[in-house]
C-alpha cells in the first residue's frame, strides 16, 4: 500500500491562503444559477428567499471554502456577485513579523 | 539438406548417467542405471561419471560422438532448466545438432525427492532414462532462426535502481527510455534522510545521479507516464506508454511563483502527508525534471471550465498550458528492465498499535520526512500532536514483516534503518531516550554490525519482544507500551512520547498490472521471480526482460544499485550481440492433413497462425510464435508438427514409462515455466514425495493434448496429473485456459464411460510452489492405493477403443 495520507499536515496552520469575502447583491440576481453550478469549490447554493426580481438568489454555504478564483464574478450576467480578499489585523501583524 | 539426411540415419544413442558427486549417487545406484541404459534400443554407449557437466565429463561425450559416430545423446543428471544449454553446446562442439539431445532429470525429480527410498528411486531413474532414450530416438535436428535485437532499452521505474540501470546502459551507448509514474524520478531513496551504514545523506548522493539521468543525451525521460501495452518478443518489443499531461511546459524555470498564488492545497505525498503542497507544485526541491506539475484532480479548472487563472497570471514565462492532453507514446525497444520498486506496509492493520488513531504513532517513512532537513519540520525531531521535541521514543520492529498478521517474509532493511535512525536522533538530541523493540536484529551486511554496536554504545536500549499493545494517555498523548521482554522473561510497561513503527516493504500496488504486461512470475511473497535464484538472479523467464531493485525482493540501496548494474550488463550483452536465436520449437504445418478448420488459430495466444478457409492456406508467423504448442494440442487432424515436442515423441515417452507396473504410476505433464520448475524447486528444497510419479515436460500445459492423457490411460496408467501455471500467470498469455477446457472435457468423458474422474487431476502451481506439487503427488498416491485392477482394466479398454 502507498503511505496513507490521513494526518492534517504539520504545516497546515502556517500555509496562508487569502481569506475570502463573498458579496451577493441579492436584488440584481435573476436566478440563472451559473455561479452555483460553476463554483469549483461548491460554496454556493440556491436560497429560498425571493428577491425583488422574483428570483431565488444564491446563498453562501461555507465562506472559508472559497478559493477566491472569482469565477462567479466573471460569469454572473447581472454583476450580482463579487469576491474580495479579507484583510484583518492579525494577518497584517504576522506579515510585519516576517 | 545435410540435416534432413542426418534425421533419416539409424539412431546411435549415447547415454551418460551423472553421479553429481553424491547428490544423485547417494540415493541412486548409477552403475545399475547405466547397465540398464546399455540394454535399451539404439543405445551404443552408456557411461556413468562423477560430474558430467565438468570439462572432463563433457570431453567424454564429445569423444564418443566422434569415435562412436553417435547421432543422439541423453544425459541423466539434473534439471534441463539448469544444464540443457551446457550439454547442447557440448553436442554442437562435437558437430552434433543440439536438438538431438535430451535430458533425464534424475536429481531434482528423483534422488533429491526420494532420499530414503534408494531402490524405488533407482527404478524410477531407469524409467526416466528409458523415456529420454525413447524420445531422443525420435528427435529431429533443427536450425534456429535468428532475430535481430533493437539497440534500445526501456527501463520502468525511476527509483535508484532504474536510474542506475538507465545510466549504465546509456553510458554504454544505448538509447534508453526511462518511464516513471510519478512526476519526478528519485523513488524511495529521495524520501529517505540518511543511508546506512555510512550515514551518507541520501538525496545528496542521489541528486547528482538524477540530474545525470535527466541530462544524458542517450536517456529520454518519460515522467508522469505509465506503460499500457507490451507486444512483441525479445529484441523487438513494441511498447505503448501513456504520457499524462503536466499542464506545464519545459519553459518552467521552477521559480515557485505559481505555487505561491495557487489557492488550493493537499497533503504532499512525497512528505508522506506531513506537509502541504498546492495544486501546482513540484514534489521536492531536487525533482528531475524540475518542471512543475498541476494536479488536475485538485485544480479548480475542470474539463472546458477555466475557473481560476492565478498560476497563469503568476507565470512570467507563460509555461502553463491547460490545453495539454494525455498522449500515447509508441516505443520500439530490444530489452526491458523492470525496476518498479515497492510500497510500504499499511500499519493501520495492526489495530493494537493504534496507527491512525494515536497522533504520536508514526511510521518509519514519516520519520524519514520528519528528520529530513527538506521535510516539513526542517529536520527537527518533533512529535505530530504538539510539535514538541519528544523526550523518549520507541521503535517497534517487524511491523508487517515476519508475522502471520502482515507478511511472512523479512523486509530486509528495517533493522538497519532503525539503528541508523536511532543514531541520527542521538547525534542531534543526545538526551532523548530511545527504545528499540525487536524480534531479532539482523545486521548481516558489510559494516552493519559496527553500526549496531555504535547504537548500543550510544545508549540505545534494545529490548527483545514486541509490544502486545500500545495505549495512549488521552491527556498527554504519550504512549504506554506493554509487552514481554523475552530475554529476561518479564513483562514491561514503558512510557514514551512518540512511537515509530518500523514498517515492512510490500510489492508495489501496480505489480499485478506489470506482471500481466510482461508475463512475469511472482513468488509466494508477491515479488517478481528471477529465472534462476542463483545463476540468473536478474533475468526473468521472459526473454529480454530483466529485474532490478525492490521489484524483485526487499533490498537496500547498495543491493538495488548492484542489481541494476547487473541487469544493465545482461541487457547490454543482448544488445551488443545485436541478435538472438529463437528456440526451434515452433510448429510446422502438414498441409496434406489440414482441413483448414481454423481451431489452431482460435487457440493461439499470439495470433501467430493465419488460416484462410477459402484459399486453403495455413501459415505460421514464426517470429510471433512463442512455441507453447497449444495449437498442436487442439488440432484434430494431426496437421501440426510441434517441433521438439511432437505427438510421436510424447507418445514414445508415455509408452516407455507405462511399460512396467503402469497401474502403480502417476504420469504428470508439467509445463516448463511453473509446474516443472516447481517440481525442480521441491527437489532443491528436498521435499519428499512418493516415487511413483513420472514427469513429462512440455513448454506449456496447453501442449497437453487430450490424446496424450487418453493414451496414458489406455496404457493402463493409475493416474494422470496435468500441471501448469496459475490462471493469469501463464507464460504464453492465456494458453492454459485451453488446458483447463481440455481437462474438463475429459472429466465429463470419464464420468460418461464410468471411469473415476479423480484419476485425472489438474494442478496450478507456480515455480515457487514446490510443496504444492509434492502434496498433490502425496494426495494422488493415497487415492492410487485404493485403485483396483478391475478399474484399471476398464479404463484401459474404454480409452483403447477411443
Amino acid at each position: 500500500m502507498p503511505q496513507k495520507l490521513w494526518r492534517k499536515p504539520l504545516d497546515a496552520e502556517k500555509i496562508k491562503l487569502p481569506k475570502p469575502e463573498i458579496h451577493i447583491i441579492s436584488d440584481l440576481c435573476k436566478g440563472c444559477g451559473f455561479c452555483i453550478e460553476f463554483c469549483p469549490k461548491r460554496v454556493l447554493e440556491k436560497s429560498d428567499k425571493l428577491n425583488k426580481r422574483g428570483a431565488f438568489p444564491p446563498e453562501v454555504v461555507d465562506e472559508s471554502e472559497c478559493a477566491l478564483c472569482s469565477f462567479c464574478t466573471a460569469i454572473c450576467p447581472e454583476f450580482a456577485i463579487f469576491t474580495i480578499e479579507k484583510k484583518d489585523k492579525e494577518d497584517n501583524q504576522d506579515g510585519e513579523k516576517e | 539438406m545435410v540435416i534432413e539426411e542426418k534425421a533419416k540415419e539409424e539412431p546411435r544413442i549415447g547415454v551418460y548417467v551423472c553421479h553429481c558427486g553424491l547428490n544423485i549417487a547417494g540415493t541412486i545406484d548409477c552403475e545399475e542405471v547405466t547397465k540398464f541404459a546399455a540394454t535399451l534400443p539404439h543405445v551404443v554407449v552408456a557411461k556413468d561419471n562423477r560430474y558430467t557437466c565438468s570439462d572432463q565429463g563433457q570431453e567424454v561425450i564429445k569423444n564418443d560422438i566422434k569415435e562412436n559416430n553417435l547421432n543422439r545423446v541423453v544425459v541423466a543428471s539434473c534439471s534441463p532448466r539448469l544444464h540443457e544449454p551446457t550439454f547442447r553446446k557440448t553436442c554442437e562442439d562435437a558437430g552434433l545438432n543440439k536438438y538431438l539431445f535430451e535430458m533425464a532429470n534424475i536429481r531434482e525429480h528423483c534422488s533429491w525427492v526420494h532420499l530414503h527410498e534408494k531402490e524405488t528411486a533407482t527404478e524410477k531413474a531407469k524409467d526416466l532414462v528409458k523415456a529420454a532414450v525413447a524420445k531422443v530416438a525420435l528427435l529431429e535436428p533443427a536450425i534456429e532462426t535468428e532475430v535481430p535485437i533493437l539497440r534500445k532499452a526501456l527501463v520502468i521505474g525511476g527509483g535508484v535502481a532504474g536510474i542506475q540501470a538507465a545510466l549504465d546502459l546509456a553510458d554504454t551507448g544505448y538509447k534508453v527510455y526511462l518511464v516513471e509514474k510519478q512526476p519526478s524520478i528519485g523513488g524511495r531513496m529521495a524520501q529517505i534522510d540518511k543511508t546506512f551504514p555510512t550515514m551518507d545523506c541520501s538525496i545528496c548522493i542521489l541528486a547528482p545521479k538524477m540530474s545525470d539521468a535527466g541530462h544524458h543525451p542517450n536517456i529520454e525521460l518519460l515522467t508522469n507516464s505509465e506503460v499500457q501495452e507490451v507486444k512483441g518478443y525479445i529484441g523487438n518489443f513494441k511498447i505503448k506508454v501513456l504520457r499524462k499531461p503536466r499542464y506545464v511546459t519545459d519553459d518552467c524555470s521552477a521559480c515557485n511563483e505559481c505555487s505561491e498564488d495557487c489557492p488550493v492545497t493537499a497533503p504532499n505525498e512525497f512528505d508522506a502527508g506531513l506537509a502541504t503542497r498546492k495544486a501546482i507544485y513540484t514534489p521536492f526541491a531536487q525533482a528531475v525534471p524540475s518542471t512543475y506539475i498541476i494536479d488536475h484532480d485538485l485544480c479548480l479548472n475542470k474539463e472546458n471550465v477555466m475557473a481560476c487563472d492565478k498560476c497563469i497570471q503568476a507565470c512570467e514565462r507563460q509555461a502553463i498550458n491547460f490545453d495539454m492532453k494525455a498522449e500515447t507514446v509508441e516505443l520500439e525497444v530490444g530489452t526491458i528492465i523492470v525496476a518498479t520498486g515497492a510500497d510500504i506496509y499499511d500499519a493501520s492493520a495492526y489495530l493494537n498499535y493504534g496507527y491512525t488513531r494515536y497522533p504520536n504513532v508514526i511510521t518509519s517513512l514519516e520519520f524519514e520526512r520528519l528528520i529530513n532537513a527538506g521535510g516539513p519540520s526542517g529536520g527537527s525531531l518533533i512529535r505530530p500532536n504538539d510539535l514538541e521535541v519528544p523526550k523518549s521514543v520507541a521503535f517497534i520492529q517487524c511491523v508487517g514483516s515476519r508475522s502471520e498478521k502482515g507478511n511472512l517474509y523479512c523486509s530486509n532493511v528495517c533493522c538497519m534503518n532503525t539503528i541508523k535512525d536511532s543514531l541520527l536522533i542521538k547525534e542531534h538530541w543526545p538526551d532523548v531516550k530511545i527504545y528499540v523493540f525487536y524480534l531479532d536484529i539482523r545486521a548481516f551486511g558489510k559494516g552493519f554490525e559496527d553500526l549496531y554496536r555504535r547504537a548500543k554504545e550510544e545508549g540505545v536500549i534494545f529490548v527483545r519482544g514486541l509490544p502486545a499493545e500500545i495505549i495512549e494517555d488521552s491527556k498527554t498523548h504519550n504512549l504506554w507500551l506493554i509487552g514481554e521482554n523475552t530475554l529476561q522473561k518479564e513483562i514491561y510497561k514503558v512510557n514514551v512520547d512518540m512511537v515509530i513503527l518500523s514498517v515492512g516493504i510490500e510489492p508495489c500496488i501496480d505489480s499485478d498490472i506489470i506482471q500481466r504486461l510482461f508475463t512475469l512470475s511472482k513468488t509466494s511473497d508477491g515479488f517478481f521471480m528471477e529465472a534462476h535464484p542463483k545463476l540468473k538472479p536478474v533475468d526473468t523467464p521472459t526473454g529480454g526482460v530483466f529485474l532490478a531493485g525492490c521489484a524483485e525482493s526487499p533490498k537496500d540501496i547498495k543491493d538495488s544499485v548492484t542489481q541494476a548494474s547487473a541487469s544493465a550488463a545482461r541487457a547490454g550483452i543482448l544488445m551488443g550481440q545485436g541478435k538472438v536465436t529463437v528456440e526451434a520449437i515452433t510448429p510446422k504445418t502438414i498441409p496434406e492433413n489440414c482441413q483448414f478448420c481454423g481451431l489452431c488459430a482460435q487457440v493461439c495466444p499470439y495470433n501467430a497462425i493465419v488460416v484462410d478457409k477459402e484459399k486453403k492456406i495455413v501459415e505460421i508467423i514464426e517470429a510471433a510464435c512463442a512455441g507453447c504448442g497449444t495449437c498442436g494440442a487442439e488440432c484434430p487432424f494431426e496437421a501440426l508438427h510441434m517441433r521438439h515436442f511432437t505427438n510421436a515423441q510424447i507418445h514414445a515417452q508415455i509408452d516407455a514409462l507405462t511399460e512396467m507396473n503402469a497401474d502403480k504410476k502417476i504420469i504428470a505433464f508439467c509445463c516448463n515455466w511453473c509446474a516443472y520448475a516447481g517440481a525442480d524447486f521441491a527437489g532443491v528444497s528436498r521435499m519428499q514425495y512418493p516415487p511413483n510419479v513420472r514427469i513429462i515436460r512440455t513448454m506449456c500445459s496447453g501442449r497437453v493434448s487430450q490424446k496424450f492423457i487418453e493414451h496414458a490411460f489406455a496404457k493402463g496408467v493409475g493416474a494422470v496429473l496435468v500441471a501448469g501455471c496459475h490462471p493469469g500467470d501463464c507464460h504464453y498469455i492465456n494458453a492454459n485456459h485451453q488446458t483447463q477446457k481440455r481437462v474438463e472435457r475429459l472429466w465429463k468423458k470419464m464420468e460418461r464411460i464410468g471411469v473415476n474422474k479423480e484419476r485425472l487431476q489438474l494442478l496450478w502451481a507456480s515455480a515457487a510452489e514446490g510443496e504444492r506439487v509434492a502434496s498433490k503427488v502425496r494426495e494422488m498416491q493415497t487415492n492410487l492405493k485404493k485403485l483396483t485392477l478391475d478399474e484399471v482394466e476398464k479404463s484401459k479398454a474404454a480409452f483403447s477403443r477411443s
